[in-house]
């Protein structure tokens, strides 16, 4: 069989998972309940349109 | 984990200005955008056989959604089916297409929890720069929702495929998987706000994404009369020896921690079915069992079996304590599982709240929660409808989802520099890192490809690459592939008797357990 490589690019593979069991970062544990800052969430909250649920349509997938 | 799995997901797909007639074309266009390197409009459906049922027949016909059948009868589209599938498949081993008017993202094969993880974050940042070039390009928005749902009645679906030995039964699989599909949900589920079908007492908020769709405990469909347990048999390997788990009674997970939940401690009732253990009780009426729970979220979320009545939490805990008996201290990943899948079960029964930096369900419900009480409105607002929508949203800017990860309020797994390797890296160890070297380094030699079989063609021949059997850890084979010279050093490696009788073995006693 012969088969010329009209273009080859060399990669490197990886050796080790991606990441790891437990996580790479240091997310919280539980939530902070004691002093929740809301109020960035909240205004997230309060740009999302109201009407773009009743817009939404899909077809049906697999 | 012991074997290949990949995530399929179907995203919903919104264009200002444009509807639900003009989905197909929609998500053509967006397709055609995608700004990364790939090989286009060469799957091969040839191996493909949706139709065939592990119960050993083959159905005439796919069941149709009416409503869907409606709109492909008033507005049918003209395109040819290579036109409208729009077939990616990337430098990473994924594949990307329209299925059914949805951009559809299949991470390539893992065999390691945290490479799907990553693999599955990386999904959603392919598509995310698909919308946003279509946007540019068309001079409108684009979104794009990782969900299931359009809460008007149709839903679209997130797919789970494990492969495993044929060896093991049909009905002891169905039956032993049956009760813990029913079940995963407590901690598997995405939530929803309200309820799509006819009932009483009025469902503000239910747990599962999906379970409004179900309609039968199993069959072979996946477009309408959709089961818990879907009976496909379509392995992506060879029949003879494998079959593959296609799990379609899933919610598609924002969550890191939520998606590799769901797909560890399946692929842990799946070893312990490969080790000879099956469960000795069944859920009378799954559908309505999985129904109840979904819709009670602060319940108890009892059901009932041959052997009495259980709660989901017992039932998970019965798979839990056979999986910790017979694997804990296998390795580092299985230990993290139980760990964490022990954790998970004892927080839901008393104080679900602290899952609120892990589950879906439970972040999401705590930020509808937190939105009503501000603003003085009841949990079934329509805005909150808008609200749960805008939680999937895969744009980090806009997503509710990615507002609590900025905030460091929920636990992610993936680290941005993995997620990022991922978009362009197929995981080593797999046999997409086969598709992908192909797809990188010889796309003008591919004739056609797919899960198990790749043809590369030049001007007078073709080569066939099988890859059907090389299903175990193929981290040798590939680094050898990587530093081939040549597309003739490469295809002879992948040639070679001695490599195929190896991976062949290898891979049998991998999922022989």
């Amino acid at each position: 069989m012969i088969l010329q490589a009209e273009e080859r690019v060399r990669r490197s593979i990886p050796t080790e998972p991606l990441t790891r069991p437990g996580g790479d970062g240091d997310g919280p544990s539980r939530p902070d309940v004691k002093r929740p800052d809301t109020n960035e969430l909240l205004r997230r909250m309060r740009r999302v349109d109201p009407e773009q649920a009743r817009r939404y349509r899909q077809r049906s997938g697999e | 984990m012991n074997r290949l799995v990949g995530i399929e997901t179907e995203y919903g797909l919104y264009v200002e200005g444009r509807g639900v007639a003009d989905q197909v074309m929609e998500a053509m266009n967006l397709l055609r955008n995608c700004p990364f390197p790939a090989v286009r409009d060469c799957w091969d459906y040839r191996l493909e056989d949706p139709r065939r049922d592990m119960r050993g027949f083959r159905v005439e016909q796919l069941a149709v959604d009416p409503a869907d059948a409606q709109i492909e009868r008033e507005h049918p589209i003209t395109l040819s089916e290579r036109e409208v599938r729009n077939d990616h498949v990337l430098t990473n081993g994924a594949r990307l297409y329209n299925d059914h008017a949805h951009p559809e993202y299949a991470t390539p094969e893992c065999r390691r929890l945290m490479d799907l993880i990553a693999h599955d974050k990386a999904g959603e940042r392919i598509l995310l720069a698909c919308a946003r070039a279509y946007a540019q390009k068309a001079g409108t928005t684009v979104k794009l929702y990782k969900n299931n749902t359009d809460y008007h009645g149709s839903s679209y679906g997130t797919h789970e495929s494990y492969l495993l030995t044929r060896e093991i039964p049909f009905d002891t699989l169905a039956t032993t998987m049956m009760p813990f599909l029913t079940t995963r949900q407590i901690f598997a589920g995405a939530g929803k706000v309200g309820v799509e079908v006819n009932t009483t007492p009025r469902v503000p908020y239910q747990i599962s994404q999906r379970a409004d769709f179900y309609m039968d405990t199993m069959n072979v469909e996946t477009l309408y009369r959709r089961p818990i347990f879907n009976t496909r048999d379509e392995p992506h390997a060879k029949m003879r020896y494998y079959r593959r788990l296609h799990v379609i009674c899933g919610d598609a997970n924002m969550s890191e921690y939520a998606t590799a939940l769901k797909v560890g401690t399946t692929a842990l009732v799946l070893d312990l079915l490969e080790e000879g253990w099956a469960i000795d009780f069944f859920i009378i009426e799954p559908v309505r069992a999985a129904q109840s729970i979904s819709r009670d979220p602060d319940g108890k979320w009892l059901v009932e079996t041959d052997a009495g009545v259980m709660s989901a939490i017992d039932i998970q805990r019965h798979y839990l304590q056979a999986a910790h008996t017979r694997f804990a201290g296998r390795d580092a990943e299985t230990d993290w599982l139980l760990r964490e899948w022990e954790t998970v079960l004892d927080l839901l029964e008393t104080e679900p709240e602290l899952l609120s930096n892990r589950l879906d369900w439970v972040a999401k419900r705590q930020l509808l929660t937190l939105f009503a009480e501000t603003e003085g409105i009841a949990l079934d607002d329509p805005v909150m409808i808008a609200l749960d929508l805008a939680y999937h949203d895969i744009d980090p800017a806009e997503g509710l989802y990615y507002a609590l990860v900025e905030q460091g309020r929920m636990q992610t797994l993936a680290s941005p520099e993995a997620v990022e390797l991922a978009m362009r890296q197929p995981p080593a160890d797999t046999r997409a890192y086969i598709r992908g070297l192909v797809v990188e380094c010889y796309p003008s030699q591919v004739e056609s490809l797919n899960w198990e079989r790749i043809i590369l063609r030049n001007e007078e021949q073709t080569v066939r690459l099988d890859l059907s059997q090389l299903l175990g850890n193929l981290r040798d084979l590939n680094r050898r592939l990587t530093a081939a010279q040549s597309i003739t050093e490469f295809v002879q490696l992948l040639q070679s008797p001695h490599r195929a009788s190896e991976t062949n073995k290898e891979a049998r006693n991998d999922t022989a357990g």
